[in-house]
């Protein structure tokens, strides 16, 4: 008996697969994560009980997850624009931690009344932001430095500088902790209800622009050209180094601005660890989003409710937070298999009969 | 000073360790064509296989073995997903961070601040005792602990195994020209395959050294960037294995120099020129936090330097890094 698998490329995606791929990865790896949490003699049903139905059916549990997804979108988006010009950002981490540094020194340092005074810090917060995005872009762009392990390390370097300023030039007057002093009431964003504030619409507005932007206009036609084949691209007369600057200047200030709504909208204050990593989900969500901005904010959705769950996990069941990051993973990587059903078909046939060992090891 | 250097010296032999280690494993894989952004979550998951297993049998060899072991489950996966699944390899080995990242953290909590007594430095049989005695470079070169014996045995056999053996060569080929390696009866699958575990392997022996002899505990993230250094290296290597030796001996010292420097003042005197000027500047340059970001921005200088130094042709990257093989049947 001979079982021979042919895997043939698929002309075309079917309707089934291509909407069902998505559900299924994500039970697949809730399913493997329950095995996590057998280990660990936690019931997966009430751990997933607890992290999903009681964290949308309450509405503390509601509001949280729109809180947390306004950085997570802002950095998804950091993630995605490169992504579609055929580049990784991998750190939008940095870029969200130096946005949220600089508008806080805003905050803490220029007085105005509030309606200028915020605008201004989601300003500098941007600009900041696209200034350490700018690096990895460029060199990539000019002198083709892979743009992942710079932007990574990047992040690194704004991690020890928020933790060098909260420690250092930006530290509160009171008390002993690493923090900045409480922002004025004028930096702070205002609040919508159930301390869900104003950044959410300034995330809404940044996926309908990046939307747009990626579905009308030139600007868009040239990023997914230079995604597909930047060869051709280029010969077509565009220019790398403008096309990559703009994806990753762009992506950095999103990524800031989600930085400084987190402290002005949500903390109040900076300090070190002041947000779980929400950068390093921006790269899950980009992937899982990655044919739209209005997918990027979906997945964003379901992140966020991730992190309530998981606080919520934390809080009632005891069990460590980072089950999120172990859950977040194992979501891509079955993304990553699902990819795989959506491009070939797998034939298994099944021969009887005597085979000759010439035809058994061929060369299919 | 010479007591400064001489500590400075021994840290960046002991550090450059779980360079040369990660950075032979990243190595291996490239040649054969794939790209392995996993190394960071690998290592991590062999310096926490490597501790629990330590402290649970007392003995830091069958912990290295152990470290070694979860970094090559995890590059299994790597494995599975870019050869057999031809699924993207920076998507992949990303991942494969977060994963690694997560899952030890999850189970990591329940072995930070246990003990062990992980490996000794011991000084090179015969003749190391009376060579310790050498000043500044005496402890660096000859009082060491076996792991670091065993990765620097590890890069003239590395260079071996690639470029004089048939084996070796095999594997150089799947990276260069994988239809070529195919149509020569080379079976491009297993040697990937056998490329990445092993690479993983490395990458886990690179956490374990971490564990077990360089820190001898466990903390969450303890690998803080090593391996995405480690993954730098091997572009500045150019993928040669004699220059990684080069190269992780420079970010060694580089992390060294800022473990070494910490609680260091240095200051002019205030009749020195701009005293009031440079001793700001001196105090900000060697603050804890502003030394902490030197090897990464290091790292990105001396990765740029060397990428814009090597004109295209001389670049050795392997041609088909990257890129997924699958025999065209139609």
């Amino acid at each position: 008996m001979n079982v021979e698998v042919d895997l043939t490329a698929r002309e075309s995606t079917p309707r089934w697969l291509a909407y069902g791929a998505p559900v299924f990865t994500v039970l697949a790896a809730l399913a493997v994560s329950a095995l996590v949490l057998l280990v660990v003699d936690v019931s997966p049903v009430d751990a997933y009980s607890m992290m999903f139905y009681q964290t949308i059916t309450t509405q503390i549990g509601a509001a949280q997850t729109l809180i947390t997804t306004v950085p997570l979108v802002l950095a998804g988006l950091a993630v995605y624009l490169p992504l579609k010009a055929g580049l990784f950002n991998i750190g939008a981490e940095g870029q969200l931690v130096i946005g949220a540094l600089a508008g806080t020194w805003v905050g803490l340092n220029v007085s105005l009344p509030g309606y200028a005074l915020v605008p201004l810090m989601f300003v500098v917060a941007g600009l900041a932001g696209g200034f350490l995005a700018a690096i990895p872009a460029w060199l990539r762009a000019r002198y083709d430095v892979n743009e992942i392990i710079t932007s990574l390390l990047l992040s690194f370097v704004a991690l020890e500088i928020l933790s060098y300023v909260v420690r250092g030039p930006m530290r509160g007057s009171s008390g002993n902790f690493p923090q900045t002093a409480q922002l004025p009431a004028a930096a702070r964003i205002p609040e919508l209800f159930m301390r869900v504030h104003v950044g959410l619409f300034v995330a809404l507005l940044v996926v309908a622009a990046v939307s747009l932007l990626m579905r009308r206009s030139r600007l868009g036609f040239e990023i997914t050209f230079m995604g597909s084949n930047d060869a051709a691209a280029v010969q077509a007369g565009m220019s790398r180094i403008k096309v990559y600057l703009l994806v990753f200047v762009l992506g950095g200030a999103f990524a800031g601005m989600g930085g400084i709504s987190e402290i002005a909208g949500v903390q109040g204050r900076l300090r070190a660890g002041f947000e779980p990593g929400y950068g390093f989900t921006a790269i899950p969500i980009a992937l899982l989003g990655r044919n739209s901005a209005v997918q990027v904010l979906l997945a964003s959705l379901f992140f966020a409710l991730l992190f309530t769950g998981g606080t919520n996990m934390e809080i009632f069941l005891g069990i460590p937070a980072a089950l999120v990051e172990v859950i977040q993973a194992l979501i891509i990587l079955f993304l990553i298999t699902g990819e795989f059903f959506k491009r070939y078909r797998i034939d298994v046939s099944v021969e009887r009969g005597s085979v000759t060992p010439d035809t058994a090891g061929g060369d299919a | 000073m010479a007591g400064f250097l001489a500590g400075l010296l021994d840290a960046t032999v002991a550090a450059a360790t779980v360079f040369i280690l990660a950075g032979l494993g990243e190595l291996i894989s490239e040649r054969a064509g794939v790209l392995n952004l996993g190394v960071e979550g690998m290592m991590l998951g062999g310096a926490l296989g490597g501790f629990a297993v330590t402290v649970v049998t007392n003995s830091p060899w069958i912990g290295l073995a152990a470290g070694v072991l979860v970094g090559m489950a995890l590059a299994l996966i790597h494995a599975f997903l870019c050869i057999t699944l031809k699924a993207n390899q920076v998507i992949s080995g990303v991942m494969l961070t977060l994963l690694g990242t997560g899952l030890t953290t999850f189970y990591g909590s329940d072995w930070v601040g246990e003990r062990i007594d992980g490996f000794a430095e011991v000084p090179v049989p015969l003749v190391g005792q009376y060579l310790v005695e050498i000043p500044v470079l005496g402890e660096a070169l000859f009082r060491n602990t076996p792991t670091d014996y065993l990765a620097l045995a590890l890069v003239p056999l590395t260079w071996y195994l690639l470029n004089r053996t048939n084996l070796g060569l095999e594997l150089i080929s799947v990276g260069e020209d994988p239809e070529m390696a195919d149509t020569m009866g080379v079976s491009v699958f297993k040697l990937r395959y056998l490329a990445v575990v092993f690479g993983g392997g490395f990458a886990g022996a690179a956490g374990a050294h971490l564990s077990l002899a360089l820190v001898g505990n466990w903390s969450n993230g303890m690998t803080a960037g090593q391996g995405w250094i480690a993954v730098a290296l091997v572009i500045f290597a150019q993928w040669r294995a004699t220059r990684i030796l080069l190269g992780a001996y420079l970010f060694g010292m580089l992390s060294a120099l800022e473990l070494r420097s910490q609680g260091l003042s240095v200051s002019l005197g205030p009749d020195a020129p701009l005293a009031g000027v440079l001793n700001p500047i001196i105090e900000f340059l060697l603050n804890t936090q502003i030394m902490s970001t030197y090897p990464y921005l290091a790292t990105i200088l001396v990765l740029s330097y060397a990428v814009i130094r090597s004109n295209s042709d001389r670049l050795a990257v392997p041609s088909a890094l990257l890129e997924p093989y699958s025999r065209e049947t139609d």
